[in-house]
């Protein structure tokens, strides 16, 4: 049923460029897919693992910096470009996790914390590699087979199978043992250990898949957008993907990606009111809190508890 | 009989104060073994250690005649070491079927790739786990709760659960932490009726428990702790009627115990 849906969302969302010509609305759509996939990689490791990691833009960074570094300083192609941005996302999310994760779960997100301001640093200050505050502009738009992917809407497909990838694979992730024992080890770890699991294979693998996954979203982004700079990590991507991972409810695939849609396109949705417009969308997120503290889904999960409360009375 | 579990001169302390000052005892296989005594008398420090969650200072534990001495505790389940916690453990935000079948998976021979792919190995160990789950629960009465969520039991009912979760993979022994402080009087009999059905079928348990009437009419053999050292050894009866126990636990001389018994008769 959930699958039947998501497939035709997924379709639905393919037809976008057949449906409008404006560049700009076809620019949202890359936004909300793009942001989704980041959202459901944070989701991975905070909603269902319990590690709220900061990291996530520090990754997010990194996969624009060396996707769009493959392709304009070592001459490689867009392609190399997004798995080299997930394998060298991975190994640095191994290297903070290993460490990091012996310790508890507030260190954890002091370091990672640490980790993205890092990365804003080095993204500016490492003027040799990344140019600096100046960035590196006119980052060519890809080709695959001899077919070039210049115009957005023809960027757009490649955004599109690129996010519906990743969130099979996401999905195909959560909803297996691999992903119950997550869900496991956030709710009670001496339990999970008490039952022959040890966590930390678990923890760290979850770490670097949701780095690599990030990543490589970062690579397209920055690909979408044209230009890298240290503005690419801007904590503005950050708060986006936890909103979408809050609102959404944390521990839900499929609440979070429909958050990740509706919350992209909700800022344009309001654009009837040019002056107001932020301030009614931080208004609709409190709202948002304080009438579903646990988001969407942990609030339609609570109905259902309820329901099944007076039931077995 | 022959020992399952054998403890030998098990040491722990905390800053100086010893919580176990060389502590040995056996469980012999197929029994139902209590470990009573006062508290901060060391029984809990001594399911710690010997589950791995906490470091021992010394001393070995040798798990059916494998040296478990000083491992993780998650290789201590793996070698067939199940336990309960005292503040009841399960998952409170997954269903019953969920809980159980997390506590058997580690057990499997099913890998990530036999799930991704659905093969014979993967759906056979679903399959045994889901009907020894099934089995587990109709013990403890908790079958219409099959798909609810465990968060929303009793207290007594999540005891239950977390004693089912530690029998799901066919452990060698059960080590169950006060099993039953804090439970419904009415439900603590069904607990000790369940247990006692289980050790008939052929499981062993060590049980630390406050519970004098529930130790004696479960327990074939008791141990006492008293300060971190073994202060008496043997069946309930003997322990009902040994000095040392009586001052230890109860503060009571024999005359005084022999007194209140028949001043309850």
């Amino acid at each position: 049923m959930k699958l039947a849906a998501a497939l035709l969302a997924a379709l639905a969302f393919a037809a976008l460029p057949l449906l409008t010509s404006s560049n700009y609305i076809i620019g949202i759509g890359i936004s909300a897919l793009i942001f989704t996939v980041a959202a459901a990689a944070l989701n991975l490791v905070y909603g269902f693992t319990g590690l709220l990691s900061f990291a996530q833009l520090g990754f997010w960074g990194i996969g624009g910096y060396v996707t769009a570094l493959t392709v304009v300083t070592f001459g490689g192609n867009f392609w190399w470009g997004l798995v080299w941005a997930a394998l060298i996302n991975a190994l640095v999310a191994l290297a903070i996790g290993y460490p990091t994760l012996r310790t508890n779960r507030h260190a954890f997100v002091i370091v990672t914390l640490t980790f993205a301001l890092l990365v804003t640093l080095i993204a500016r200050d490492w003027v040799d590699l990344t140019r600096g505050p100046l960035g590196i502009p006119n980052l060519p738009r890809p080709s695959a087979f001899g077919y070039h992917f210049g115009t957005t809407p023809q960027f757009y497909w490649v955004t599109w199978a690129f996010s519906v990838a990743m969130l099979a694979f996401l999905y195909a992730l959560c909803s297996s043992r691999i992903g119950r024992t997550l869900i496991a080890i956030k709710q009670n770890e001496p339990l999970v250990r008490a039952q022959g699991i040890s966590p930390m294979p678990y923890k760290l693998s979850a770490f670097a898949i949701s780095a690599a996954v990030t990543g490589a979203a970062g690579g397209v982004y920055a690909f979408h957008l044209g230009i890298i700079d240290p503005l690419f990590l801007d904590f503005y991507y950050m708060q986006t993907f936890l909103i979408i991972v809050i609102i959404g409810g944390a521990g839900s695939f499929w609440g979070v990606v429909a958050a990740g849609v509706a919350l992209s396109a909700l800022p344009e949705a309001l654009r009837f009111s040019a002056d107001f417009r932020m301030i009614i969308y931080g208004v609709i997120l409190v709202v948002a809190m304080f009438v579903m503290p646990s988001g969407v889904a942990g609030w339609l999960r609570e109905r259902e508890l309820n329901r099944m409360r007076e039931q077995l009375r | 009989m022959s020992a399952i579990l054998d403890v030998t001169d098990l040491r722990k302390s905390y800053a100086g104060v010893h919580a176990l000052d060389g502590v040995s005892f056996a469980v012999e296989a197929g029994s139902v073994t209590g470990l009573i005594g006062p508290n901060g008398s060391g029984k809990s420090t001594a399911i710690d250690c010997i589950s791995g969650f906490q470091k021992r200072d010394g001393g070995r534990i040798v798990l059916a005649g494998k040296d478990i001495s000083g491992q993780a505790a998650h290789h201590i389940a793996r070698a067939g070491l199940m336990r309960t916690f005292q503040t009841v453990r399960i998952y409170e935000r997954l269903n019953l079927r969920d809980n159980l079948a997390i506590a058997a998976q580690q057990f499997d021979a099913a890998t990530w790739v036999d799930e991704l792919l659905r093969t014979r190995r993967y759906r056979q160990a679903v399959e045994k786990a889901e009907t020894r789950a099934l089995e587990l629960v109709e013990l403890i009465g908790l079958k219409r709760y099959w798909e609810a969520e465990t968060g929303i039991l009793s207290y007594g009912q999540k005891k239950l659960v977390a004693l089912a979760a530690a029998l799901m993979p066919h452990p060698k022994i059960v080590v169950l932490d006060e099993p039953v402080a804090g439970v419904n009087p009415s439900r603590i009999r069904e607990i000790e009726v369940a247990l006692a059905e289980l050790n008939r079928a052929g499981e062993t348990f060590l049980i630390v428990e406050h519970n004098v009437e529930f130790i004696t009419n479960l327990c074939h053999r008791v141990i006492v702790l008293d300060q971190g050292r073994k202060l008496a050894e043997g069946t309930a009866q003997e322990i009902h009627t040994d000095a040392r126990v009586l001052e230890a636990y109860l503060g009571m001389t024999p005359e005084m115990a022999e007194a209140e018994m028949r001043g309850a008769a």
